[in-house]
C-alpha cells in the first residue's frame, strides 16, 4: 500500500525552525505541526503554513489531545492525572508584588477552550469520560472541525490575512482525538483509543480520518496488543495509522523490539496506510514493509518520549553521519576520519557526505568538518562554551538534506541492499574506537530487517 | 579506594607533570561536551599533553582519551594503582595512549603514550594561546 517512495513529512517543532520549513517545504511531502504551536503563535503559523502548501506540500495539525491525559511521570515513574508537564512556573503580580505561580501554559490552556469536553486545562482526562457515545462523537467532531477550520478562522480574524481566507490550507487528514496508552491501564486506554478513532471516522468528513497510536513501547512485545490495533486499522474506517511508541527509539531498541515494530507496520500495511509519527532511518527503511512514510522534528524528534525530560541546557545539534544514520558528536566522528581513511575534502565528500552543506563547508581541508562543532560563551556569563547557532544550523540542514536523499534512495534498494549495507558499516565505521559503542544498532537493525 | 574523587589525583598527575617539564598546565578545559583533566605544555619538548582522570571505569577514560588526541601531542589516563592494574595494557598501546599509576606518595608511568597521529593543529593552537603560547609546532 506504499507509495513510489516514502514519504517524508517534517514535524515543526518552534518558529525558530521556520526557516528549514520554508527553504525546503518543496523537497518535503509534508509538514505537521502540534494544535499547541498553533495555539502560542496563530497568525505566524497559519502564514506560515499557507507558504508551505504553496510548495505543494501536505500539511497535517496534530490535535496534541494526548497532553491532557494521565501520563507517567519520568522522574518518579508514577502515574499522574495533574497535567504538570503542561504547566509552566509563572511570574505574576499579586498585592504589588512580584509572585511565581505555577500554571498552565497559554497554548495549551487555549487549546483546551477550543477542543472543548471533556478537555478541561485542570484535571487529566479519563477513560470513563468518553464511554458515553453522544459525548465521544461532539468530542470527536470538535476536534476535527479544530484542525480543519482554526486555520482559516486566524485569517478571517486577521486584517492582514482576511483576503486569504478562502485559501486557507486545509490538512490531508484529520487525526482522531487520540490518549496514551500507559502500561497500567492498557485495556482501558486502547478501548477509548479505538472509540475515539471509529467515531471519528463515521463522521463523514471530507477528508481522510487517521488514527495516531500513542502507546508506551513496552505494548510493542505484547501480540494481543498488535492484533488490537490491527483489526482496529481495519474496522474502524480510518484511512491511515500513525504510530507513535513512547520510549521505542530505534538506535537503542532490542532485536525483538525492532522485529515487532516491522511486523505490526507489515500487518497494519494491509488494511491502511501506516506512519511513523517520530522516526528515524530503520522507520523509513521499513517502507519495504508498508510503511508509508515518516515524520520527525527539525534537529531532533526522529524519536519522542509522550512525556519529555526537560534538560538544563541547550542541547548541541550533533552531525548525522549518513552511513550510521545517527547523530554523534564531531569530535567522535573526526577521530574516526583518519582510520577510515578519509584525509581530503574529496575523501570526506565521497565517504561521508556529498550534500551541498558539507560540500560547502568541507571544502579546502578535512579539518573544516570541525564547523559542525564551532562553539563558543554564548554571553559573558558563561561558564561552558555552547554549539555556536550557525553550527546548530549547518548540521540540521545537513540532516534534512540527508534524510531527502535517504528518502530519494530508498526505492533504488532492496531489503537486501540495505541490510548488506548496515552491515558493511558496522564493520567499517563501527570498528573506529570512538565510535564502536555508537554503532551498535546496526548489526541488530540489519537483523531485524529480515 | 585509594581516592574517594577524581579531583584527589589532579595536583599528583600535575606535579608529575611538572617534573617531566610540563610547567604551563590547565585543569578542566572543555574538549566539545568534553572536560579534559589536565592540558599541559613542555616549552622544552614543544609538546602538548591532556590526562584523564578517572577512579574506576578505565573504558570510559579510553574513550575520552582517544578524543583528546584530536587536540594533545600526547595523551594519558591516570587511574589509582590498584585500578591501573585492571586496564588492558595492550589496548592502550593499540591506540597510543599512556597510562599513569597514581597513589598517594607519587606516579609511576606504566605505559608510554605515542604521538597522536590524528592531532589537529587548530585545537591544539587554540589550547596553547589559552596557556599564553605563541604556536610553534
Amino acid at each position: 500500500m506504499t507509495g513510489p517512495k516514502p514519504e517524508l513529512i517534517i514535524r515543526l517543532g518552534s518558529h525558530a525552525e521556520k526557516e528549514y520549513a520554508m527553504k525546503l517545504a518543496r523537497f518535503f511531502d509534508g509538514l505537521i505541526v502540534g494544535a499547541n504551536l498553533f495555539e502560542a503563535t496563530p497568525g505566524a503559523t497559519a502564514s506560515l503554513l499557507l507558504s508551505v502548501e504553496a510548495k505543494k506540500a501536505k500539511l497535517y495539525v496534530d490535535p496534541m489531545t494526548y497532553a491532557f491525559g494521565p501520563y507517567i511521570d519520568p522522574d518518579s515513574n508514577e502515574l499522574r492525572t495533574d497535567l504538570d508537564w503542561i504547566k509552566s512556573d509563572q511570574a505574576r503580580k499579586k498585592d504589588g508584588k512580584r509572585i511565581t505561580v505555577r500554571d498552565f501554559k497559554r497554548s495549551y490552556k487555549k487549546l483546551a477552550l477550543e477542543l472543548g469536553d471533556p478537555i478541561m486545562a485542570s484535571t487529566a482526562v479519563q477513560a470513563h469520560q468518553l464511554e458515553d457515545g453522544d459525548v465521544r462523537t461532539i468530542f470527536c467532531r470538535n476536534v476535527a472541525t479544530y484542525q480543519l477550520n482554526r486555520i482559516r478562522r486566524e485569517f478571517q480574524g486577521d486584517k492582514e490575512l482576511s483576503d486569504f481566507a478562502g485559501d486557507a490550507p486545509t490538512p490531508a487528514a484529520v487525526f482522531a482525538p487520540y490518549f496514551y496508552i500507559e502500561p497500567t491501564h492498557t485495556e482501558t486506554w486502547l478501548d477509548t483509543n479505538v472509540a475515539l478513532m471509529t467515531t471519528s471516522a463515521a463522521l463523514g468528513l471530507d477528508v481522510p480520518v487517521h488514527a495516531i497510536v500513542c502507546a508506551a513501547a513496552v505494548h510493542l512485545a505484547n501480540p494481543k496488543f498488535r492484533e488490537r490495533v490491527v483489526k482496529a486499522a481495519k474496522t474502524s474506517g480510518v484511512g491511515g495509522v500513525w504510530l507513535w511508541f513512547s520510549g521505542f527509539f530505534e538506535e537503542r531498541a532490542d532485536e525483538v523490539s525492532l522485529r515487532n515494530y516491522a511486523t505490526l507496520v507489515e500487518d497494519l500495511a494491509e488494511h491502511t496506510t501506516v506512519y511513523a509519527l517520530h522516526g528515524g532511518y530503520y522507520s523509513m527503511a521499513l517502507w519495504h514493509k508498508g510503511m508509508q512514510g515518516i515524520s520527525h522534528g527539525i534537529g531532533y524528534g526522529e524519536q519522542k518520549d509522550v512525556v519529555p525530560v526537560i534538560g538544563q541546557s541547550t542541547p548541541t545539534v550533533r552531525y548525522y553521519l549518513p552511513s550510521v544514520a545517527r547523530r554523534l558528536g564531531v569530535p567522535e566522528i573526526e577521530r574516526a576520519l583518519s582510520g577510515m581513511g578519509i584525509k581530503s575534502p574529496e575523501d570526506f565528500h565521497k565517504k561521508v557526505c556529498s550534500c551541498a552543506v558539507c560540500v560547502g563547508v568541507v571544502s579546502e581541508s578535512i579539518e573544516e568538518f570541525a564547523a559542525f562543532g564551532d562553539m563558543h560563551l554564548s554571553h559573558p556569563m558563561s561558564q561552558r562554551k555552547a554549539q555556536t547557532p550557525a553550527a546548530a544550523k549547518r548540521c540540521r540542514y545537513h540532516f534534512l538534506l540527508s534524510r531527502i536523499r535517504e528518502r530519494d534512495e530508498m526505492p533504488r534498494k532492496s531489503i537486501q541492499d540495505i541490510r548488506a549495507d548496515l552491515a558493511a558499516t558496522a564493520t567499517t565505521w563501527g570498528m573506529q574506537p570512538s565510535l564502536a559503542s555508537s554503532c551498535d544498532h546496526l548489526p541488530r537493525w540489519s537483523r531485524a530487517l529480515v | 579506594m585509594e581516592f574517594s574523587r577524581e579531583s584527589d589525583m589532579t595536583a599528583l598527575v600535575a606535579r608529575f607533570l611538572r617534573n617531566r617539564s610540563y610547567a604551563q598546565q590547565l585543569s578542566e578545559v572543555g574538549f566539545y561536551e568534553h572536560r579534559m583533566d589536565i592540558y599541559g605544555y613542555s616549552r622544552a619538548h614543544q609538546l602538548t599533553v591532556a590526562v584523564e582522570l578517572k577512579l574506576a571505569k578505565w573504558s570510559r577514560a579510553v574513550s575520552q582519551a582517544l578524543l583528546y588526541q584530536l587536540c594533545s601531542d600526547l595523551v594519558y589516563i591516570a587511574m589509582p594503582t590498584l585500578a591501573a592494574r585492571r586496564v588492558d595494557v595492550a589496548l592502550l598501546q593499540e591506540y597510543g595512549l599512556g597510562l599513569i599509576a597514581v597513589d598517594k606518595a607519587r606516579c609511576r608511568e606504566l605505559v608510554l603514550p605515542r604521538f597522536s597521529h590524528v592531532l589537529r593543529r587548530r585545537y591544539r593552537a587554540e589550547y596553547l594561546a589559552l596557556l599564553g603560547e605563541e604556536t610553534q609546532r
